[in-house]
């Protein structure tokens, strides 16, 4: 539909963005650190809730030598313009006293659901600077808390009663933003033609920023690469 | 004989010319004289007119940006909803029920009507009876008779009930027609409430007069003769933004003040401006108000940090203000320098001296140490507190041997025998070093974390990267297990350190060597003269202003009283042998290649050569004793600053700061926690705290000392722990240090915490705190609910939760620690009260977690979790005795 319409107005106007999609891939070569095993002793149920040892996610390479919880996103060429949250909330649990996702992007305004799949008590304490703080308990299974945030900023949220929980949250105020999957990979939908800053993020080895052209064909890839020190 | 008139002739020449030229030439000065007057002498009215221009773009914009964001949309739709809404006013159903409800209210008048007759009749008959019974007359007819009417009125009565009720049944079709009219004409209202808001605004600011804007204040300040005399302030003339948030970043004279909050408090519309920036209030010209272009105008406007000056006029007994952080810091380097010491100083008078005693100097230090010292103390350690006095060696041989004299028959003995220090590990001994405390106030080699948070050129206490060179082993091991021992009034604390942990730390210190090597001065010290001449030397430098020497007692201050120093003339100062700079020289100091300095000659550029070289302006003939500081430029502008406000024009006690008991209480602690470095570690009042940063988490440093804190623990509590601190963080590495304040001084603090926090003193017998029986179940519950021993070790923990006591502190301490009331606060929201704690909130929109009990309530659950926690500390305290 957006296309007809497009077709259409290219027939009085010389161009139309046409929502384009960037991809890529964020690779990494050197030496990974050895991930560092979770020792969930301190508190019995956490260390039940899992079979098989649980590993750091500070550093996540892939089996295909990508590295996992990059955030991506524009970080300049948007030109000021305004978007509304969207109505979807971002869930973010904790499940065996791990932090899932690890890594989240949301919009400034949208609604963040904590959750707590564990049958222990959790505190979710926010480190940000520029958003008002928030530590907030959750004691019991299947408690649910919903935050807002009205700041961009990228901070941690972590645990004070299972100190190894650690997890990132990117405040934004566009939609363009995605973290990369177990094969490193990432995209961010509906960019309209033009030039933008991309910046990836990563907890350990910092930003990287590349610029990337989002031409009238909707496509365009950036590629990151980040190496173990 | 009359005499004959002579003949005068009758002027022939025609000066109309000249009286056209003349009066040419006063109209034209007329009308000059009313343009000067009306428009060049008042330029303020062109500033008027472009504040008000500004001001209604700014407007215009905001209301275009408004109208612009308005969906027309809604408001097209609200308008046909309403318009509906008005129309279905004429529906069948509303008419029909306004017409039955207006039948019903003739009804319900005459029922009324009626109802009140049958009162009166009643009343009527009711006398009838009475007279009846009384006289005789037939009672029983008559009773029947106020029966009847008491039934009259009870029927009347039951019809109005029911016409009433049919009228409420009317109203709510009435109420739903109207309440939807109501509704949406609010809503529409409340679309336009911005731009309607802007365009009110911008009508007034339209319709604002040109004209003066003066605020009088009557009585304000004394003539030097003691009279009192008004100020006049019409800086808002031009600086007609001061107050408009819209005017934020727009140019001088626009701007709004940076600093609304503060204006809040001394609101220029009564207070006026030139109290705080000085300068020339009646003048209407930027150059005469100023002061640049009156340069017989004693008062110019205060230009940078210099503007905090004034604060001092009404706030010179306080170290502390909120809203003037170079003014603290101003006064923090007056009273660490220990300026006091040699100078009267406004408000400083009772501030005590910085040096240590040097009685016993021979039981500590080596006379070569002294003597190098003495000579140039910055040689040892750059960053002392000592200022160098530019002696020469004899000098210094002299002051040492009068020293080394003082100390002899020093009463202070060694209390273990020779080289008890021995054994220590110096690599244990440098952990402990780096994690009990000791770096909170001693910085040793690169480690500087305090010196570089406290961004000041010198220490609070001796750097010791060089002190295993300058005291004995003996001395530093009695020195570090007691400090009071060698000296009674240190400010050095002890950290309860063990004999072992002691041995351990001297092992390390004595690490920490002097590797310079220095020719070895013979000193003469047994020499009387010498020792006489050091006694002259120590009394004309005055020594005593900062060390407590035996002799020296009764010594006043060797140099001038600085209270009136601000308003020194710049013709009462003597430039010495230095050059002229240019005044608007951006550089203070200037040192020419010939050796010569350059500094303004002016007061403030007095000032600032001064405290950068203190013997900048001695001569052949003019010798100086000031010893030489090593303060930075930021510094000298302070402190430079903080001697603008020595004078004694003050305005008169009307407009002083009230310095009552409470703010009274508030300084004496703030100078007590200064003066015993307590800030080096815990913030208070958003000052100090300066070991924080070692520390990646908050929450394994010293906590910060929150305004809310007298509210937060019990005063007999305090008085304890401060004698004898225990510990209430177990997860910290470093201690609290036991002070031996005495009493006076624990009240101090007590009364400084009680005050930030506006309580009051109380004796209060905390353990009578009754508990509601009907809480103590379900706190139970609710404590295990939400598991608070996962972080707090509340006594009857099981030894296996081994993450508890790293947490949070043991819940047993609360009943004899913490406020009932503050419990109640802090479980409400943690963060409010101590921002970044550890501490989760665990009640989210006035709801618990756990709704089993008490509903979720909130407040409920609140005071049964307090309970519980409350007999934790009674369980406890009934078991141990």
């Amino acid at each position: 539909m957006k296309r007809i319409l497009c077709s259409i107005a290219m027939l009085g106007i010389s161009f139309c963005a046409l929502a384009g999609d960037v991809t890529g891939k964020v690779s990494f070569d050197g030496k990974a650190p050895a991930a560092a095993r979770l020792r969930m002793d301190a508190d019995k149920i956490c260390a039940r809730a899992h079979k098989a040892p649980v590993m750091g996610e500070d550093v996540v390479v892939n089996k295909n030598g990508t590295l996992k919880n990059v955030l991506i996103y524009v970080k300049d060429g948007l030109g000021g313009k305004k978007f509304d949250a969207p109505k979807d909330k971002v869930v973010f649990d904790q499940e065996g006293c791990v932090y899932d996702p690890h890594v989240l992007g949301i919009m400034v305004g949208q609604t963040l659901e904590v959750l707590n799949s564990d049958p222990t008590l959790h505190n979710v304490h926010s480190l940000s600077k520029a958003n008002t703080q928030f530590n907030q308990a959750m004691p019991m299974k299947g408690m649910k808390l919903t935050k807002t945030f009205d700041k961009v900023e990228t901070f941690k949220v972590k645990c004070e009663v299972h100190p190894w929980m650690g997890a990132y949250i990117g405040v934004f105020n566009h939609p363009y933003y995605a973290v990369t999957d177990d094969n490193g990979n990432f995209t961010i939908k509906g960019l309209s033609a033009g030039t933008y800053t991309l910046e990836a993020w990563h907890e350990k080895y910092g930003t990287q920023t590349m610029k990337v052209t989002v031409d009238a064909s909707g496509k365009a890839t950036a590629d990151f690469k980040y190496s173990g020190k | 004989m009359p005499e004959e008139k002579p003949n005068i002739p009758v002027e022939q020449k025609d000066y109309s010319k000249l009286y056209l030229i003349f009066s040419a030439i006063l109209f034209l000065g007329t009308a000059w004289a009313v343009w000067d007057e009306v428009k060049v002498r008042r330029p303020w009215k062109d500033y008027q007119e472009g504040y008000q221009q500004l001001l209604v773009e700014h407007l215009d914009s905001l209301r275009a940006a408004a109208e612009s964001e308005l969906d027309s949309a809604t408001v097209v739709d609200l308008n046909a909803q309403r318009d509906k809404a008005v129309a279905d006013l004429q529906s069948e159903e509303y008419q029909e029920a306004v017409s039955q409800k207006n039948v019903l209210l003739k009804d319900l008048d005459l029922a009324t009507r009626e109802w009140r007759f049958a009162r009166s009749r009643s009343d009527a008959a009711y006398y009838s009876y009475q007279k009846a019974m009384l006289e005789g007359g037939d009672a029983a007819s008559a009773k029947a008779e106020v029966q009847k009417h008491e039934d009259d009125i009870a029927d009347y009565a039951k019809e109005i009930e029911s016409l009433n009720a049919k009228i409420a049944e009317l109203d709510v079709t009435i109420n739903k027609y109207n309440d939807q009219v109501e509704k949406l004409n609010a809503e529409i209202t409340g679309m336009f409430a911005t731009i309607n808001a802007h365009t009110l605004k911008l009508e007034r600011t339209r319709e604002m007069p040109i004209a003066i804007r003066q605020v009088m204040l009557n009585d304000y300040e004394f003539t030097p003769f003691q009279e009192i005399k008004a100020r006049i302030d019409r800086c808002q003339t031009c600086h007609a933004g001061w107050a408009e948030p819209l005017m934020a970043d727009a140019p001088q004279p626009y701007t709004q003040h940076p600093l609304p909050e503060l204006l809040s408090k001394h609101n220029p519309e009564s207070f006026g401006c030139t109290p705080c920036h000085r300068g020339q209030g009646p003048a209407l010209t930027a150059g005469f108000a100023h002061g640049d272009d009156d340069h017989y105008w004693e008062t110019p406007i205060l230009r940078g940090i210099d503007v905090y000056a004034t604060c001092n006029s009404c706030h010179v007994n306080e170290t502390v203000l909120k809203y003037a952080a170079p003014f603290t810091k101003a006064k923090q380097i007056i009273l660490d320098s220990g300026c006091n010491g040699c100078h009267n100083i406004k408000g400083f008078e009772e501030a005590p001296k910085i040096g240590p005693p040097l009685n016993s100097l021979p039981k500590k230090v080596q006379a070569d140490w002294l003597f190098r010292w003495v000579r140039n103390p910055k040689d040892y350690n750059e960053h002392t507190r000592m200022p160098n006095f530019k002696l020469s060696n004899e000098e210094a041989e002299a002051i040492t041997a009068f020293l080394m004299d003082v100390g002899k028959d020093a009463e202070f003995q060694f209390t273990r025998s020779r080289g008890s220090y021995a054994g220590g590990s110096s690599a244990r001994g440098k952990l402990l070093f780096e994690s009990v405390g000791c770096q909170a106030c001693h910085t040793v080699g690169d480690e500087q974390t305090v010196r570089t948070n406290r961004a000041l050129t010198f220490d609070i206490a001796p750097e010791l990267t060089r002190v295993g060179s300058k005291v004995s082993a003996d001395w530093m091991f009695d020195w570090i297990k007691n400090p009071r021992h060698y000296n009674p009034e240190t400010r050095m604390p002890s950290l309860r350190l063990t004999d072992d942990e002691a041995r351990n730390i001297v092992a390390y210190l004595n690490t920490l060597k002097d590797t310079r090597t220095f020719e070895r001065t013979a000193l003469d010290l047994n020499n009387p003269d010498k020792i006489k001449f050091g006694d002259k030397l120590v009394r004309d430098y005055g020594c005593f202003g900062c060390h407590a020497i035996k002799g020296t007692e009764n010594e006043g201050k060797v140099s001038v009283d600085l209270s009136d120093f601000g308003r020194k003339k710049y013709e009462q100062m003597d430039f010495g042998n230095t050059h002229e700079l240019s005044h608007d020289d951006t550089t203070e100091y200037q040192e020419n290649s010939d050796g010569t300095v350059s500094v303004k000659h002016s007061w403030a550029g007095w000032v600032y050569g001064k405290l950068k070289n203190p013997r900048l302006y001695e001569t052949e003939r003019i010798p100086q004793r000031m010893p030489v500081f090593t303060f930075n430029d930021e510094e000298i502008r302070l402190i430079r600053m903080f001697l603008t406000s020595m004078t004694k024009d003050v305005p008169v006690a009307n407009y002083q700061h009230n310095f009552n008991k409470r703010q009274q209480e508030i300084e004496a602690g703030r100078r007590l926690t200064q003066y015993y470095n307590c800030i080096q570690c815990h913030e208070m009042e958003g000052r100090g705290g300066y070991i924080l940063t070692k520390y990646e988490e908050e929450a394994m440093g010293p906590p910060k000392i929150f305004e809310s804190q007298g509210a937060k623990v019990q005063e007999p509590w305090l008085h304890e722990f401060l004698q004898g601190p225990t510990t209430i963080r177990p997860w910290l590495d470093i201690r609290m240090p036991t002070f031996n304040l005495t009493d006076a001084e624990i009240s101090t603090i007590t009364k400084y915490f009680l005050g930030t926090s506006k309580q009051e003193l109380m004796i209060r017998d905390y353990a009578a705190t009754p508990i509601d029986s009907k809480y103590l179940a379900p706190g139970r519950q609710l404590f295990d609910a939400y598991q608070c021993a996962k972080c707090h070790p509340a006594g009857r923990v099981s030894s296996d939760e081994v993450s508890a006591s790293d947490l949070a502190p043991n819940l047993t301490m609360a009943a004899s620690r913490l406020k009932p009331e503050w419990i109640l606060s802090w479980l409400h929201d943690p963060q409010a009260l101590q921002p970044g704690t550890r501490m989760p909130a665990y009640f989210y929109e006035g709801k618990g977690p756990d709704e089993s009990v008490f509903d979720g309530v909130e407040t409920e659950q609140i005071k049964a979790l307090r309970a519980h926690v409350w007999s934790l500390g009674r369980q406890r305290s009934t078991a141990s005795k």
